[in-house]
């Protein structure tokens, strides 16, 4: 088969647009974080549609704003959060999968819902692999996130048929407002007060939330000293000696020395990835 | 210094040490570690170190139910440490050292007695977290411990020697930090060209040694090689 390499040239990019797929595990010994995408469930469906390998890089946004020009035929699919789409300003009503033509210019407008938004290609966006993944991350990838201007690299093909049924992307599953947990190594540390507060009141997503951690708006007195650093995993929870909640997320590091109260499930996980700022979510203990 | 296991969730569990850390627990940790990468590689999907703890990501929770059933009966021999001791150049100065005099004002020492104290002890590494390529390290006198800043810096350039709490550190990369910074190293701390990306491994030691500013700034590749042989 004749490979040809297509050029997708990021018009306009918004703040906190990356490349990432499912990340890296074998970093750790080094303090390399696993990176990979917020929502792997959005990730891995819209990869699913294209019939694409494992591990294929895909574009995460988490901002509206994108505008992406394609100069080479490529097949796409868009799953994660819900937005309005157009190709060349022309609305698409259902983005799920979309044929590229030669020049074609695709844009993301506002979130309908979610938070995070995935753009998987045909054979994934071509980049270096280091330890397996080529998400990005500031030290390991060149450069550390995505900006104007920039251009990316895909295989392009003639594409394949379209599905004539087009697969609907459905958001129910991140609606609920409970975030299933398991007690963290340090919960009995923790008061019944404490106990109490984290499962019975409902907690906001801070606008201090970004692929590291997600804060929440909402204090738990505490007066626990800070312990020995430890590992800390993608789905942990950590309370600061101010009483703040940061759960971490895929880019935080590998290990910490702030309290750790619960993990999440990765289920979890996926979910509070697509919360905005300001949704309202409810700890669950499991 | 029998460690418990502290099941997380059904795929994720960790060995418990309730002890300071110690050269005594990292041999202990050691043992464990060579014996579960020697017996579970199969299984496991990830273990990760901590001063007091080892976090074991199994690929399904039959794998860690046996491994639970088997950690009670273990009696391992600590696993001797390395020898090697890594000489890092440090200029303590206010230019490179931002924090430096602010931070001898408030543990009302002398900038020269910082320094002393900084450089005298070697300091063990127990393993790598925070950002790629950071140490952390074992062994800061008491005389040097300071709560952390309470409004972070928002750039630490590479190769700066911080204070934190009861800890000393250097950062790999620029990142924002809310330890004190004292000095600057010239070394590099993680390239991911290098294979491993970073030149020391966990167990062995790290000695800080006195430069000076001019030595700093005229710093080259030949001199980093000499100090990482």
């Amino acid at each position: 088969m004749n490979l040809k390499l297509g050029k997708a040239q990021l018009l306009r990019c918004p703040p906190g647009t990356s490349l990432q797929d499912e990340g890296r595990v074998l970093g750790a010994n080094y303090g390399i974080p696993r990176s990979g995408a917020m929502d792997l469930h959005g990730y891995h469906w819209a990869n699913h549609l294209l019939q694409n390998p494992q591990q294929v890089v895909a574009l995460e946004m988490a901002q509206p704003g994108l505008r992406i020009k394609f100069e080479e035929p490529c097949l796409v699919s868009l799953a994660g959060a819900v937005a309005f789409v157009t190709v060349n300003q022309a609305p698409i009503s259902n983005p799920s999968i979309i044929a590229m033509g030669s020049e074609d210019i695709l844009e993301i407008g506002k979130f309908r819902a979610g938070a995070r938004l995935y753009l998987c290609i045909e054979g994934g966006f071509q980049v270096e692999k280091y330890l397996g993944s080529g998400s990005d991350f500031v030290s390991i990838t060149t450069p550390a996130k995505r900006s104007t201007g920039e251009t990316l690299y895909y295989i392009s093909n003639q594409p394949k048929t379209v599905l004539k049924a087009k697969p609907k992307w459905t958001t129910n599953w991140f609606e609920p407002e409970e975030i299933q947990a398991y007690p963290g190594p340090d919960w009995e540390l923790l008061s019944p007060a404490q106990h109490s507060q984290l499962l019975n009141q409902p907690f906001h997503i801070s606008k201090l939330s970004n692929r590291m951690g997600i804060q929440l708006d909402e204090l738990v007195v505490n007066e626990l000293e800070d312990l020995p650093t430890n590992p800390v995993f993608p789905g942990t929870v950590q309370l600061t000696p101010g009483g703040k909640i940061i759960v971490l997320m895929r880019d935080a590091g590998v290990t910490g020395g702030y309290p750790r109260i619960l993990q999440l499930t990765e289920e979890a996980q996926n979910r509070l990835a697509q919360k905005k700022t300001g949704d309202p979510i409810n700890f669950q203990l499991i | 210094m029998k460690p418990t296991y502290q099941l997380i969730s059904p795929t994720l569990g960790e060995l418990v040490w309730n002890t300071d850390p110690t050269d005594e627990l990292l041999s202990i940790q050691f043992a464990y570690l060579t014996y579960i990468q020697t017996n579970f590689s199969t299984t496991l999907l990830e273990v990760r170190q901590g001063f007091t703890r080892l976090s074991l990501v199994w690929k399904n929770s039959t794998s860690q139910q046996e491994f639970i059933q088997l950690s009670g009966t273990l009696n391992l021999i600590p696993e001797p440490l390395p020898e090697k001791i890594w000489q890092v150049p440090v200029c303590y100065s206010p230019k490179f050292g931002q924090d430096l005099e602010s931070f001898a004002r408030s543990k009302s020492l002398s900038t020269e007695e910082v320094i002393q104290l900084h450089t005298q002890p070697r300091y063990r590494i127990h393993f790598f977290g925070f950002l790629p390529g950071f140490f952390y390290l074992n062994g800061l006198s008491p005389k040097l411990h300071l709560p952390r800043k309470s409004i972070p810096s928002p750039a630490v350039p590479p190769g700066s020697v911080a204070i934190g709490g009861k800890q000393t550190g250097i950062y790999p990369i620029q990142s924002p930090g809310g330890w004190h910074i004292i000095g600057r190293s010239p070394l590099p701390f993680f390239d991911r060209k290098q294979d491993p990306p970073v030149w020391a491994k966990p167990g062995e030691q790290i000695q800080f040694i006195l430069i000076n500013p001019t030595q700093l700034e005229n710093w080259t590749d030949e001199d980093t090689k000499i100090f990482l042989q």
